[in-house]
């Protein structure tokens, strides 16, 4: 019996071999700014690159201005197996008291960001899910 | 019902030409909620483990909508599929996020298809 290769016929494809960095990460690199005013989650996400790696940095909202999550190192994801288009982003922020998970598409220009919150403390808090939309702005965000 | 239960049942692909998931099963078994996946292959369909999923509460939705979602895990092998599944006006949404354990070259992709309740 040969060696399984897929387990959906679209993963049955025959390609160079692609790279993380042969992926063109143009669309997911910049400043992206939550389409919602009010929420009260992540405002702004930075997605950059440092030493090859896409880095993807974290604000979010607080009581008294934007809490920076710091940076973390995010996996690129491309269109289809054989694609070299990056069409999303997975990382996962460790905050102590929880576990953020985010998983990232681009759709139609916006970031799509889909956000897990696990919380790890005794707080009593329920894990949950948020998705929220993210349009790329020109603004700096130095904080 | 606890917004899970929303997403308990079998889907199938809105898209009967798809080259991805064919159908997908959510099943409550105890406490726990298990989700199998039929992969569409060369010769007929490819059965998937079937794994457990975590249920989380979906804080907000457009219209409002709060019907949780499900964060599951399928290792294959040659393939590691990440997926989160929820329902957003009846229509159940698989993201999936695929990564290639094998030497293949193949490239780490997302992808996203929709279900609908026979």
């Amino acid at each position: 019996m040969s060696e399984q290769r897929f387990a959906q016929i679209c993963d049955l494809v025959e390609t160079e071999p692609i790279r993380d960095r042969d992926i063109d990460r143009g669309a997911l690199i910049g400043n992206w700014i939550n389409s919602n005013p009010d929420t009260n989650s992540i405002a702004r996400v930075k997605v950059f690159e440092a030493d090859g790696k896409l880095q993807l940095q974290a604000f979010a909202v607080g009581p008294d201005g934007f809490i920076d999550w710091g940076t973390t190192t995010a996996d690129v994801f491309a269109a289809g197996p054989a694609s070299r288009t990056g069409a999303g982003v997975a990382a996962t922020f460790n905050l102590r008291f929880a576990e953020v998970r985010l998983q990232a598409m681009i759709m139609k220009g916006l970031l799509v960001l889909a956000q897990f919150h696990l919380f790890k403390d005794d707080s009593g808090r329920t894990s949950y899910f948020m998705r929220e939309y993210y349009a790329k702005t020109h603004e700096l965000f130095n904080q | 019902m606890t917004q899970a239960d929303k997403l308990l049942g079998r889907w199938l692909n809105t898209n009967h030409e798809t080259r991805g998931i064919a159908e997908c099963t959510v099943a409550r078994d105890g406490d726990s909620i298990n989700v199998s996946i039929v992969g569409v292959g060369e010769d007929g369909p490819i059965q998937w483990p079937t794994v457990e999923a975590m249920a989380l509460a979906n804080l907000e939705e457009e219209g409002g909508q709060k019907t949780g979602v499900l964060l599951a895990t399928f290792e294959l092998g040659f393939m590691r599929a990440e997926t989160h599944m929820r329902v957003n006006k009846g229509v159940f949404v698989i993201v999936l996020f695929a990564t290639f354990l094998d030497d293949s070259g193949r490239a780490n992709y997302v992808n996203r298809e929709f279900f609908y309740k026979p």
